[in-house]
């Protein structure tokens, strides 16, 4: 018997030394931890449970054959994160550089499979050379059947990538189709075709840092939704997204026991929106101050800063917060950040997560470059979004909230639940200049005259009450208080419930 | 006595001297600019006057207006605070004509002490002690390397009109002189319009000492003892203290008659400040008088038990001074530090903008000194580009320099400040420099120990158990907590860990239960007993007591850990388990990277202003543009340390998207 034991202990110890000494060390001295390292820091300690530690793959051609390594580049598995059942897998640069053959690619279905029927978020970690291109069409029937399997979770279980390593060709579809992507400075970089392909079609030339490193993707493409330093701090952050989330959409969101006062004052918000209203502020100052123990944790903070989405609690309940950024371009909304918001608002309406939305919007973005870019259909896309949303939605216009982008930004018309403003709001069509010129045109050539005029606009309209006594603002609330009444109408919102017409699904503006 | 009083000023000094007026059943009425409009002065008031744009010219300046506002009011005296218009003799002469009260010195005294060669003669004159130098005219080169002979080198040759350290040159041979006589002649002549110079004895390592005297309009002037300013930035006060480590009894006798002597050559009725400067062997000599009241009185009021303001208030009232010298008494220590809105990390540059979060430590007793604070802002208030940016003035009192001087430490620890850069760790760096305790002070202080700038303090052993120990007891919060109730699998209890403090790592070993936390240190053979702790998540200030000693950590939370600043030294903290610090130490260390030369715009629209031109020298987060786009401002900053090399457009310019504004060298 103690033989049979110590087969499977000496079988298990092999397996775990992946690709051998000699790669697990160039990893290392690539900055980089190894795939069982990473699970290791991204899962509580000693919860993770291996799952298909023996398997090989099935390949005879070019020497194949005679070279298998348990496990065949992927480590899989489930464990916990802050007691919470997660499944992840992990690639295996050491191992065929990671690259994926059919029986690598089953074992990653076999988490997907099992993550989906059991409802907890599959966590994936890239760090992979592509396809085994030993194995040909096999390789490619497994990244297809990964697709599928994303498409099959999406909206089930939230699912999430960390590119920690090259990923590149087929790799790069799977993470795209997760949730949230997450990539670790210097180290990581993704992208459809690489710096020698490029060179050879389009004769560019380009580093793999430049084509799609962390930065590119946080703050350019957008396609990431965050950059770290290190591995470490990557998947530090990780852990702390997983405490936002519900495992699943068949549960509600987590609670977490807050030590802020859910009743909190903040005089100093009182100040926030500045005297001249062409002056920016931070409108993360308002989150920071409203949100539980000011711990927010932000989605894409370097893309399309025009908008700032992310994660907070309120009075221990997760919420999703979107927000103009006056700091940024004014707060426009342009096809960046609408594209940047409507994903999160779908994301959040997919997981009950409730959604606060605070306004200051001077309008849509002018210019050919948005136009010849398809605006239209962008930012029809957060229109969209928020109306088909059915979770609550709260919604306070600090300041402006100009034209279409009034309507877009959750409004009432859009079933917006609760729709505050502070006395500061300006709810109107346009700025009071503009809205003037146009319906005094006959006198645009007197200055005195239009400038009359455009007070009268301004003392009639760049106020939230005309909004409010239509109805479409619930009520014009002090600055100070609006943690308070978020919380307020948060709690009243718990049994909320509306739905769509039933359809096969919907057909938003891709 | 008065019923209502202006008060020709704003801020910290419109507040204050609002809280004398309240005391003594006084209405109030503040002046303001636009940029005030909302202020806490104007809020505290009983009644406030708007008086145009923000430019002191075009508002705290405007006499005429001020006085019309006093009789639209009906307020009967002015208090015209510090600065602004509270040493223009014309404007007390105005007040006077007008028929209200000037609530400081006559005019003539002002006039008298204004102009620095006219107050050396009145203090000649009064037998004051004088720098040896010459007074009056000087004719030309030659006359003025006579003159420096006579006094002996180093002597300092200084434009008469001259102030904020224009106008000012040492020389320390005849050369020098040559050199730098036509040299100021001509600074003098372009800054002040007004080419007169004088010569004097340089005195090496000085010491800035002034005597606070006060009188009444019967003829009583008493003095309130000196204060101490060495430690100075650019000849601007950074520290004061009362009374000064240098003096004894004795010196302090001398002054205080000597500055008595002059105030009464003037008829001086009001607070005033005679200024010295003092060698390290005690001797001194008069520099010049300031006819108003100075920022740093409160450190008088605090060795004396005095309201100044209500005293000045008196005074003007015609009331007699109700006590005399012989009851006048120090008691105690106290010491000011003067807390700016500039980046200590960065050369000082102020950093002005919004007071996000803004809690200075409570006023009143704490143990073995108390505090006050001067301030005229609160949290969500905005230090504005166009005066001052100071945000108080923090003082601590105790028996002792040293029960002062630890309280003003503590007191420093206890302030929360966010959203801007502020001064308090450079302060904190002097309050724990042996030299300054040791009471040694001169004015080039800043300069002899801070040659290279400030950068931050190394953390001190002691200041590493204080990171450690908090650092422990919000990671052992937070996993707590994050462990959850009734999940599914139940996380495994740990108490070893190993801490990261920048470069120091140790392994420690955590216990005990609700407020308390020992932390065993097994490498170290000793263990940490924290105490008290008041901090939850979210809070800035960490407060506890470790092993007796009470303190405030800054703390926040970083990506990976958590930074933290005690005093002038902030380190990242990280607490690990024993696995993941063996990981993190494999990680390499990252050397920052190369980020872009250039500043492009962000987003199609109008250059409203460039606030740098080619050679100048760009810190990070220095705002070096305004571009207005969809008819708002925004503020295109620095993203790193630069010299500007090149600027691709001007003012006025409509710029597209990524076009280039600046780029480095």
């Amino acid at each position: 018997m103690q033989h049979i034991l110590d087969e499977l202990a000496h079988r298990r110890e092999q397996a775990r030394q992946g690709g051998g000494e000699r790669r697990v060390a160039s990893q290392h001295a690539k900055g980089k931890l190894t795939a069982r390292e990473r699970i290791d820091l991204l899962l509580d300690e000693g919860s993770f449970e291996e799952f298909d530690m023996f398997v090989e793959h099935r390949a005879t051609e070019f020497g194949m054959a005679d070279n298998r390594i348990p496990g065949d580049g992927v480590v899989t598995g489930w464990g916990a994160v802050n007691g919470r059942l997660v499944f992840v897998f992990s690639k295996d640069f050491t191992v065929f550089g990671g690259s994926l053959s059919g029986a690598h690619a089953k074992k990653i279905l076999k988490v997907m499979d099992q993550a989906q029927k059991l409802g907890a978020p599959v966590i994936g970690m890239y760090d992979a050379g592509g396809a085994r291109i030993q194995e040909g069409v096999e390789s490619l029937a497994g990244y297809a059947d990964i697709f599928l399997q994303n498409v099959m979770a999406s909206g089930v279980i939230p699912q999430i990538s960390v590119i920690m390593g090259p990923c590149a060709g087929g790799d790069v579809y799977s993470p795209a189709m997760t949730d949230f992507i997450f990539m670790v400075k210097d180290t990581s970089y993704m992208f459809v075709t690489g710096p020698d392909v490029v060179k050879t079609v389009t004769n560019e030339v380009v580093t793999a840092e430049e084509l799609g490193g962390a930065r590119v993707h946080a703050g350019k493409s957008g396609v990431a939704d965050g950059a770290f330093e290190n591995d470490l701090e990557a998947l530090t952050q990780v852990r702390r997204l997983i405490d936002f989330l519900p495992l699943s959409n068949r549960e509600k969101p987590p609670y977490r026991r807050s030590y802020d006062e859910a009743d909190r004052a903040e005089p100093s918000l009182d100040t926030l929106v500045p005297a001249n209203p062409n002056k920016p502020y931070d409108m993360k100052e308002l989150i920071f101050k409203v949100v539980d123990e000011a711990d927010f944790f932000e989605i894409s903070p370097d893309y399309a800063k025009n908008i700032v989405i992310g994660f907070g609690r309120m009075d221990g309940d997760t919420v999703g917060f979107v927000a103009n950024q006056p700091l940024s371009l004014a707060g426009v909304l342009d096809i960046d950040s609408s594209r940047k918001a409507a994903r999160f608002v779908r994301f959040c309406d997919a997981f009950d997560i409730p959604i606060v939305t605070f306004v200051d919007v001077p309008g849509f973005m002018p210019g050919t470059r948005q136009e010849y870019g398809g605006l239209i259909k962008h930012g029809a896309k957060l229109l969209f979004a928020y109306a088909e949303a059915t979770v609550p939605k709260i919604t306070l216009i600090t300041r402006k909230a100009y034209g279409g982008a009034y309507d877009v930004m959750s409004s009432k018309h859009l079933r917006g639940d609760f729709n505050y403003a502070w006395p500061t709001a300006e709810i109107a069509v346009m700025g009071a200049k503009g809205a003037v010129e146009i319906i005094f045109r006959a006198e645009a050539k007197d200055p005195d005259k239009l400038a009359e005029r455009e007070a009268e606009y301004k003392a009639r309209f760049a106020n939230p009450f005309v909004a409010a006594q239509l109805g479409y603002i619930d009520d014009v609330i002090m600055p100070h208080s609006t943690r308070r009444r978020i919380v307020r109408a948060l709690k009243s919102l718990k049994g909320k419930s509306l739905s769509n017409p039933a359809k096969k699904h919907d057909n938003i503006p891709l | 006595m008065f019923s209502k009083i202006l008060i020709a000023n704003r801020g910290e000094i419109a507040v204050r001297i609002i809280k004398t007026c309240r005391r003594l059943r006084i209405k109030t009425v503040v002046v303001y600019s636009e940029a005030d409009a909302d202020s806490l002065a104007v809020e505290m008031a009983d009644e406030s006057v708007f008086l145009g744009p923000p430019p002191a010219n075009q508002s705290y300046l405007l006499a005429d207006k001020i006085i019309q506002a006093c009789r639209d009011t009906g307020a009967e005296a002015i208090h015209p605070g510090f600065g602004f218009l509270s040493e223009k003799a014309e404007f007390a002469q105005q007040c006077v004509d007008a028929g209200i009260v000037f609530i400081g010195p006559n005019a003539h005294a002002i006039a008298a002490m204004g102009d620095k060669i006219e107050s050396k003669k009145f203090a000649q004159k009064a037998g004051v002690s004088c720098v040896p130098g010459h007074i009056g005219e000087i004719d030309d080169t030659a006359h003025a390397i006579r003159i420096s002979e006579e006094i002996g080198y180093p002597v300092m040759i200084k434009a008469s009109a001259g102030g904020g350290g224009k106008g000012i040159r040492v020389a320390w041979t005849r050369a020098d002189v040559e050199e730098g006589f036509p040299a100021v002649k001509a600074e003098a002549k372009g800054a002040f319009g007004d080419d007169r110079i004088f010569i004097e004895k340089f005195i090496t390592s000085p010491r800035h000492i002034e005597i606070q005297v006060l009188g009444d309009r019967h003829g009583h002037v008493v003095h309130l003892f000196e204060r101490e300013c060495s430690i100075q930035r650019r000849n601007q006060k950074v520290i004061e203290e009362a009374p000064s480590p240098l003096l004894d009894p004795e010196t302090r006798a001398a002054m205080g008659a000597q500055a008595v002597a002059l105030a009464k050559a003037v008829d001086y009725d009001s607070a005033g400040t005679v200024e010295f400067v003092a060698g390290q062997d005690k001797s001194f000599y008069f520099l010049e008088m300031n006819t108003r009241l100075q920022v740093e009185h409160p450190v008088t009021e605090l060795i004396t038990g005095l309201d100044l303001v209500e005293q000045m208030i008196r005074s003007a009232a015609g009331l007699p001074m109700d006590f005399t010298q012989e009851d006048l008494k120090i008691n105690g220590w106290a010491i000011e530090s003067r807390l700016y809105a500039e980046d200590p990390y960065r050369s000082f540059l102020p950093s002005i903008g919004r007071l996000v979060r803004y809690q200075p430590p409570a006023e009143g007793a704490h143990g073995l000194y108390q505090v006050r604070n001067d301030s005229g802002v609160r949290e969500g208030d905005e230090i504005s580009m166009f005066y001052d940016p100071m945000i108080a003035k923090l003082c601590t009192h105790g028996a002792t320099r040293v029960d002062a001087v630890n309280g003003m430490a503590r007191a420093l620890e206890d302030l929360e400040i966010e959203g801007l850069g502020h001064n308090a760790p450079f302060l904190s760096a002097v309050m724990d420099q042996p030299r300054f305790r040791s009471g040694v002070l001169s004015t080039n202080y800043i300069k002899d120990e801070f040659p290279d700038g400030f950068g931050g303090l190394k953390a001190a052993a002691d200041q590493l158990d204080l990171m450690t120990a908090a650092a422990c007891w919000m990671h052992r919060l937070q996993i707590t907590r994050a462990r959850g109730d009734g999940r599914l699998f139940a996380a495994s209890e740990r108490d070893a860990f190993v801490v990261f403090i920048g470069e120091h790592k140790r392994a420690v070993k955590l216990s005990g239960e609700g407020r308390a936390l020992n932390v065993e240190l097994p490498g170290e053979g000793r263990s940490l007993g924290l105490q008290d702790v008041d901090w939850r998540p979210g809070r800035k200030l960490f407060k506890g007591v470790l092993d007796g000693r009470a303190f405030s950590l800054e703390v926040a939370a970083a990506p990976e850990g958590f930074l933290a600043r005690h005093r002038a030294a902030r380190a990242r903290v990280l607490v690990l388990t024993p696995q993941s610090a063996d990981l993190h130490e494999r990680l390499p260390k990252k050397v920052a990277v190369d980020t872009s030369k250039l500043i492009v715009s962000p987003m199609p629209g109008l250059v409203v202003s460039l606030n740098v031109e080619v050679g100048r020298e760009v810190k990070a987060g220095e705002a070096v543009a305004v571009i207005e786009a969809m008819k708002m401002q925004n503020l295109i900053k620095a993203e790193c340390d630069g010299v500007v090399k090149a600027v691709g457009v001007k003012a006025g310019d409509s710029v597209a998207a990524d076009e280039v504004l600046i780029e480095f060298a």
